[in-house]
């Protein structure tokens, strides 16, 4: 923008004033040439007075030259400057007079790109060098080596510090849950706002049947295809944000997409073919059977139930099956992209396609996710001083899924259930052609709505009964209007419209419902943005430049959808709403809008101080009536210091070639959720247990109403973050290294909770208000360095690190904890409790030494004190009591599991030889826990490999079970399992699933994992120019989710069971786990 | 005008448009398009049946039907909660779903709009209904919240669970009052009472039951009431007729809770108790296969259809009650009578020259048998210890190796009360159940009190 504006200004200045021209031949030429490395001419270098509004820009020969007019010229001394993005810039005095001067310019490279004009939100932008608050620039080459290329969320993993990504599964679909600097709410998801070329977009998460089972779900900002991505912005702090106000307490993450340009048309071709495999299997036993008590399970009548255990009888020889295994094969992804740009000095234009079919690692055809994009964007120069532009895309998605999860019928939960000697295969009764499972085994014709126990795997595969359409289309049209030299305006008007058509059905002869049914889930989203900003600016003298920047926005979000459940199909297939015995429909509708004006003024000093401030009075229709708009200020400064330790630093040497101090401060919020300080009556609350049997509140033809379970409260004000940071960048020895440190504390008060009310006391069950506070501090490094750099070769390295320290200070009066019913289970439920970041699993413990609590440590029924029977053990060692020298278990909840990491650190490397580019990311975390759901399932049902332990006649605690703790107490060290039936009843009681002490399956998720490495060379010879028409071509090779440094015994430390949609990570239950990637890509550029 | 006043112009212009307070409020932005905010009576009725039908069908009836070792817990959840490893999940919200939507808050809001709207028998209908509620509660959980209840106070205080007995024993009057009145505008529940069809004569039946039911649960301590309870019953439900059901249409959300649980959500979670079997093996039972399938592994088919009408209150109950307290006040005839009333009604011949003990024995057993699915069966035996049932886990921590005599408050309540401890620190018993030291039935040792 800022080159464009001082081209405009000039052409403006020439046009309207209008010179007689004996006056400009008394006037002062400037000019000159412009060299960059070794002497070559360097075109597009910005020569300009400071001041005066008068520069040019140097063409393709190096060549600058501009007039100051005579009327202007009296012998003052001015500064001349030039400025180009890449290099550092270079000031010079010179003395204006009549006649012409010329001065040549030497410049040099600074990798820091502090000249670099970024987006800073809602149409504003800076220059890089001036913005004191911290917004990270994410290498975009990054984002298409990632690990999930197609999820543009998932590609940010290590990209960024303290941009901490999870992504769902290796699913094709699944989600990626994005947290900036730690969560800040207690409800909801805490994902940040994406804004596309200055347009909000949704970003939304929303499962058909539930995260906890159903299928994988997108997130919607996946519909973008990162090839059409140029820049990434992540606006991390408050201050950055504040411009966003009440939808900004989370970050903003500032897209640009590719835009054309003034020259020859280019063209580009790309496909990539990816080859995925599962990396690692869930570890199965292999030597016991089907059956209990070590007597088989099996019958063989028709329609009987066999047992569903595998504590059976050893199968010494007889033929097994690798259930972890058999359900995969390799997956394929294949994309392919095309774009077409160009232009001239008026009209410039981008046109791009591209269409990504993704098959994923599970067997079957119904693993698919399919992309195609289409966009057009064009700008036309209609005056000198007006530009129009558009953006429009058009995004189809179509995918099929697998259930997942906690889900009799989900994937995983038949397959590893299965004991290892039962056959899946044939997953239909060769008899009576209906589906068989290791729990019903023998299907009779009759059984066509009998519940199998656990789906066969194979019938889950098979079921094509899961699927979602989605057209979307986002476009927007923007008009920029320069009046005057000190004035212009910016205008965009976007909307994004999306339908999304979900099918979720079950078949009949499903576990999760015999009968079948058929969901059919339709949800239409309409966001429509208008974003108007008018920037003046004004220079006092040649060392103070002002801006003041004025803006209004107004947001409407308009969703709809449509949800029917229809149950009992009629005939097997078609899975249709009108196949179906009996169907209730609901819908959900909201409407919301913002109005909102923001001020920005931002003052430039002697070249060194940078100063802005600004204020955002929002106004959303959500807040209370009381408090309808809110107020977020900032303000932040940035001090170029380099000029005081580095005297020389214009020629790009030295020890210190940057350095600069910044400090900022600045408050965002998030609005309540809609339609909140409404209280009403439901005709939808369900009367029934967790066990998911309901009735409706409509019986027998009546229709019923009752009290909502939530409410209202119509003095809900929105959320306030005030956040303050400091930080330095320093450029190092000779440019060759860069450093940037940034420290931050950010408050989250008023934070809105459901506060969990007494239902004795106001009958309902939640209410929301403000009343929780949050903490999060922390620091984020980063750090490259370019230790060699030639023509011919260059080798750099880079490496961030962040560290986050959540907290949630307080709830409510009273309360410690919020729990999120919906994420967990019983004895691993997800929640906020106080002292620890928002989204921790609670659950039960065993009763451990150190606490100074009591148990009945010998049967008797009498309570002792535990802590003196623990002979000076250490804290949280378990306690074994007698006598059956097992531990206790302890009835109060607490927080069993912290998913939230100590720190993230991301690293990566990169070498260039000549024409052959090698890079490689690491990823790392530590700290995290992980609730294995998975393998505290598979304990209980004996299928687990640890469960081979059954063998030993001598099981003690902290030595064969549970051997990773420490131990203490009368019965330690003693044996608590002497025979098989033992540690049968131990592993399907206390030590497994149905146990109401979950602690003992939390898992250190720490992790080191190679995201990538990757080789690539380009052809750039001239037969290829010559005779094939494009200028180069790349061909690429590389490798993604190599490998997995982790303790973590369960599938995957990142995965997670509800993906976006689940504030609570570290959940792992019977979902797939990542794929390591092979691509080859080969892209033709001209 | 020059260019530059012409800017300014417009940028004032735009800047003053569309900034009036009408963008953020008005029509669907203000207003929720999705929820009603009133409701008639009928449809307040509607929510409450089907919200007391969850409560004496879904999960209690389940999870007291392990306790009282009718059936035998199968699959996770249910091995813990019949090997008495139990905590605030078992309880599965149930305490709160007393109070919330289709409980006490829409009970009373029931009663209120009956009251301003002159409708005696609507009114008389709610006050069973919170009568019936708040008794089992009271029966489940031991002390609650009740005269504090719904008044929005910070830490409402729990009424003593004793005090909730003889407040529901009020407002049981109260109804069977306002129930005998007539007047143009009475006009109660109607056919939207799917138990009744809305006839008042019924619905005092079902009071003096009531009446009859949370006496007898107090007279383990305040053994006075058997006459009581003998009179009350004698008012009550009588033939098959008179039961009050819950009844299903079989269609979506409308299923019987004992087919949503074993066959769709959790089969195999359920199965039939051995030492019921042995039960009514031993004492030729026809139930037994009434209530079992052909070869005891499961629930009968006939018990869970999707459309099953489940008994909640019966007759067979009310009358042995009555039994119960005739036997209990010496008239060994009267007992036996009603004992072979019951017997017949169940298809049992009847029985005779039984007296004293044996007599109590049997009518304990066949109330037991009788209230087979239903949270009575586990309420007889807490006040009885009769069948005689051995603990199945004789060293489980929180019931200290008893058989469980109550359910734990719900996480959630505790939460937000300081009045409510930590399960840990919770009762073992309720008020109105010390432990047995003898079972009545037999007179020997009391081995799971």
């Amino acid at each position: 923008m800022q080159l464009r504006s001082s081209w405009n200004r000039l052409l403006t200045l020439i046009a309207c004033c209008a010179l007689p021209a004996r006056v400009m031949a008394q006037g002062a030429t400037i000019t000159g040439t412009a060299t960059g490395e070794g002497g070559a001419p360097l075109v597009g270098v910005t020569v300009s007075i400071a001041g005066m509004g008068l520069g040019s820009q140097t063409g393709a020969d190096g060549k600058y030259s501009f007039t100051v007019p005579a009327s202007r010229v009296t012998g003052q001394a001015v500064t001349l400057n030039a400025r180009r993005v890449g290099y550092l810039p270079q000031n010079v005095l010179v003395t204006l007079t009549a006649g012409t001067i010329t001065h040549d310019f030497a410049m040099v490279t600074t990798p820091l790109q502090l000249e670099q004009v970024i987006v800073t939100g809602a149409g504003t932008s800076q220059v890089r060098e001036r913005i004191g608050s911290s917004i990270s620039t994410v290498d975009t080459g990054q984002l298409v080596r990632a690990a999930q290329p197609q999820n543009l969320i998932s590609a940010l993993s290590a990209t960024t510090p303290n941009v901490r990504v999870n992504t769902q599964s290796g699913e094709p679909g699944g989600s990626a849950f994005v947290i900036i600097r730690g969560a800040t709410s207690v409800t909801g998801t805490n994902q940040p706002l994406i804004v596309v070329d200055n347009q909000p977009i949704d970003n939304s998460t929303i499962s058909t049947n539930g995260g906890d089972g159903s299928t994988v779900t997108q997130n919607r900002a996946a519909d973008i295809n990162p090839n059409d991505v140029e820049s990434v912005q992540v606006l991390k702090g408050a201050a950055a944000s504040a411009i966003y106000g009440a939808r900004a307490s989370n970050g903003v993450i500032l897209i640009t997409t590719k835009r054309g340009n003034n020259g020859p048309t280019r063209w580009t071709i790309s496909s990539t073919q990816t080859f995925d495999h599962v990396i690692k299997t869930f570890p199965l036993q292999t030597a016991f059977g089907q059956g209990t008590g070590g007597n088989p399970g099996t019958c063989t009548a028709d329609d009987c139930s066999a047992n569903s255990l595998s504590w059976g009888p050893a199968l010494s020889g007889k033929p097994t099956f690798a259930h972890g295994t058999e359900i995969y094969d390799t997956g394929l992804t294949s994309d392919n992209a095309i774009s077409v740009s160009g232009g001239n000095q008026r009209t410039t234009f981008y046109l791009s396609g591209g269409i990504t079919d993704q098959l994923g690692v599970m067997k079957g055809p119904n693993n698919r996710y399919d992309r195609t994009t289409v966009r057009l964007s064009a700008t036309h120069q209609l005056l000198n001083t007006l530009t129009f532009g558009g953006n429009f895309s058009y995004f189809n998605t179509r995918g099929d899924y697998v259930q997942k999860g906690s889900n009799t019928s989900g994937l995983l939960l038949g397959a590893l259930r299965t004991p290892p000697d039962f056959n899946n295969q044939p997953f239909l009764d060769p008899n009576s052609g209906l589906q068989r499972s290791y729990r019903f085994p023998h299907p009779s014709p009759a059984s066509v709505t009998s519940s199998r126990g656990y789906d066969n795997p194979f019938f889950t595969l098979d079921n094509p009964g899961n699927r979602s359409e989605l057209g979307r289309f986002l476009g927007n049209i923007k008009a920029d209007w320069v009046p005057t030299s000190w004035l212009s305006f910016s205008e965009t008007f976007g909307a994004d419209n999306y339908t999304d058509s979900r099918l979720e059905s079950a078949p009949l002869s499903s576990s999760t419902d015999p009968v079948g049914f058929v969901t059919r889930y339709t949800i239409n989203n309409l966001e429509i943005d208008h974003n108007l900003t008018a920037t003046g600016s004004h220079s006092f003298n040649e060392n103070i430049d002002t801006r003041l920047i004025l803006g209004q926005n107004l947001n409407s979000r308009r969703y709809r959808d449509v949800y029917i459940f229809g149950d009992e199909l009629i005939a097997p297939t078609p899975f249709a709403i009108q196949n179906t015995v009996s169907y209730t429909p609901t819908e959900t509708k909201s409407l919301r809008h913002i109005a909102a004006y923001f001020a920005q003024a931002e003052g430039d000093f002697y070249n060194q101080f940078h100063v802005t401030a600004g204020l955002r009075d929002d106004g959303f229709s959500t807040f209370g009536s009381g408090h309808r708009t809110a107020v977020y200020p900032k303000v932040d400064a940035a001090w170029t210091f380099t000029q005081y330790v580095n005297h020389d630093y214009t020629s790009g040497k030295g020890w210190l070639t940057n350095g600069r101090l910044r400090a900022a401060y600045g408050e965002t919020g998030r609005e309540p959720p809609v339609y909140s300080t409404i209280s009403a009556l439901s005709s939808t609350s369900l009367f029934g247990s967790g066990f998911q049997d309901f009735i409706g509140p409509k019986q027998g033809g009546f229709g019923g109403l009752v009290t909502g379970g939530n409410v209202g409260n119509p003095d809900l004000q929105p959320e306030r973050n005030r956040e303050g940071e400091v930080g330095f960048d320093v450029g190092l020895f000779d440019s060759r290294g860069d450093f940037s440190f940034t420290y931050y504390n950010k408050k989250s008060s008023d934070v809105i909770l459901p506060a969990p009310t007494n239902a004795a006391s106001t009958g309902a069950q939640t209410g929301l208000v403000n009343g929780a506070t949050i903490s999060n501090k922390g620091i984020e490094i980063s750090a490259n360095a370019r230790p060699y750099t030639s023509q011919k070769m260059d080798f750099t390295i880079g490496g961030n690190y962040a560290k986050n320290n959540g907290k949630v200070l307080s709830l409510l009066q009273g309360v410690q904890f919020i729990p999120y019913n919906n994420e967990g289970f019983t004895g691993s439920i997800g929640s906020s409790t106080v002292g620890y970041a928002p989204g921790v699993l609670r659950g039960q413990d065993f009763i451990r030494c150190g606490y100074g609590l009591s148990a009945d440590v010998d049967g008797s029924g009498n309570e002792v004190a535990v802590d003196p029977l623990c002979n000076g053990a250490k804290k949280g060692a378990l306690f074994i009591g007698g006598p059956n020298n097992r531990p206790i278990v302890n009835p109060d909840e607490q927080v069993i599991a912290d998913p939230n990491p100590k720190w993230t650190a991301g690293l990566n490397a990169g070498f260039r030889y000549d024409k052959f580019q090698f890079s490689t990311l690491f990823d790392m975390r530590r700290g995290g826990q992980v609730w294995d759901g998975t393998r505290s399932a598979l304990d209980r049902f004996g299928t687990a490999e640890e469960t081979l332990v059954r063998t030993s006649n001598a099981g003690i605690f902290g030595q064969n079970v549970l051997p990773n703790e420490v131990v203490a107490g009368p019965g330690a060290g003693k044996p608590a399992f002497t025979t098989p039936n033992a540690w049968q009843t131990w592993f399907t009681g206390l030590g497994g699933s149905a146990s109401s002490v979950q602690s003992q399956f939390v898992e250190d998720g720490s992790f080191v994992k190679w995201r990538e490495v990757s080789l690539a060379y380009t052809f750039d010879n001239s037969y290829m120019r010559d005779r094939l028409g494009f200028s180069n071509a790349v061909i690429r090779l590389a490798g993604r989710n190599l490998h997995t440094w982790t303790k973590y015994k369960g599938l995957d430390p990142e995965t997670n069971l509800g993906g976006a949609e689940f504030l609570t990570q570290g959940i792992d239950f019977f979902q797939n786990p990542q794929t390591r990637s092979f691509v080859v890509s080969v892209t033709l550029n001209r | 005008m020059n260019r530059k006043t012409i800017a300014g112009l417009m940028t004032a212009v735009v800047f003053i448009a569309a900034c009036s307070d009408n963008f953020l409020t008005g029509g669907e932005l203000s207003t929720d398009p999705n929820r009603p905010t009133q409701a008639t009576s009928q449809q307040l009725f509607v929510g409450i049946q089907a919200a007391t039908w969850a409560l004496l069908a879904s999960d209690p009836p389940r999870v007291t039907g392990l306790w009282a070792q009718q059936f035998k817990g199968g699959n996770i959840q249910y091995e813990a909660a019949y090997d008495y490893d139990i905590s605030e999940q078992t309880t599965n919200g149930f305490h709160q779903s007393l109070y919330l939507g289709g409980g006490l808050v829409d009970i009373r809001k029931l009663e209120g709009q009956a009251l301003a709207a002159h409708d005696s028998v609507f009114l008389g209908q709610a006050q069973v209904m919170e009568a019936l509620v708040m008794g089992e509660g009271a029966s489940m959980f031991g002390d609650l919240t009740y005269s504090h209840a719904l008044k929005n106070e910070l830490n409402a205080p729990l009424d003593k669970q004793l005090d909730i007995y003889d407040s529901v024993q009020v407002v049981l009057d109260a109804a069977i009052s306002n129930l005998s009145k007539t007047g143009p505008t009475n006009f109660g529940a109607a056919d939207a009472d799917l138990a009744y069809g809305g006839d008042p004569a019924q619905w005092i039946k079902l009071a003096h039951t009531l009446k009859a039911r949370f006496l007898m649960h107090t007279a383990e301590v305040r053994p006075t009431v058997y006459a009581t309870v003998l009179a009350q019953s004698n008012q009550g439900l009588t033939s098959l007729a008179d039961n009050f059901n819950a009844v299903f249409t079989g269609d979506a959300n409308q299923q019987n809770f004992w087919y949503q649980f074993d066959v769709v959500q959790r089969p195999g979670y359920l199965l039939p108790d051995p030492q019921f079997i042995a039960l009514l093996t031993s004492r030729n039972d026809p139930r037994l296969h009434q209530y079992f399938n052909a070869d005891l592994s499961d629930l009968a088919d006939s018990l869970i259809e999707p459309n099953h009408t489940q008994p909640l209150v019966t007759a067979n109950e009310n009358i042995l009650l009555g039994a119960e307290a005739a036997q209990r006040t010496g008239d060994n005839a009267t007992a036996l009578a009603k004992l072979n009333t019951a017997r017949a009604l169940a298809g049992l011949p009847a029985e005779s020259g039984i007296t004293g003990q044996a007599l109590l024995n049997e009518i304990l057993l066949e109330e037991y048998i009788a209230d087979f699915q239903n949270i009575e069966a586990w309420n007889l035996y807490k006040r009885t210890c009769t069948p005689n049932l051995t603990p199945t886990n004789p060293t489980a921590a929180v019931t200290g190796g008893k058989v469980p005599a109550r359910f734990p408050y719900d996480a959630g309540e505790r939460n937000t009360n300081t009045n409510i401890p930590q399960l840990g620190s919770q009762p073992k018993r309720n008020a109105n159940d010390p432990a047995n030291a003898t079972s009545a039935g037999t007179g020997a040792a009391c081995k799971g009190q």
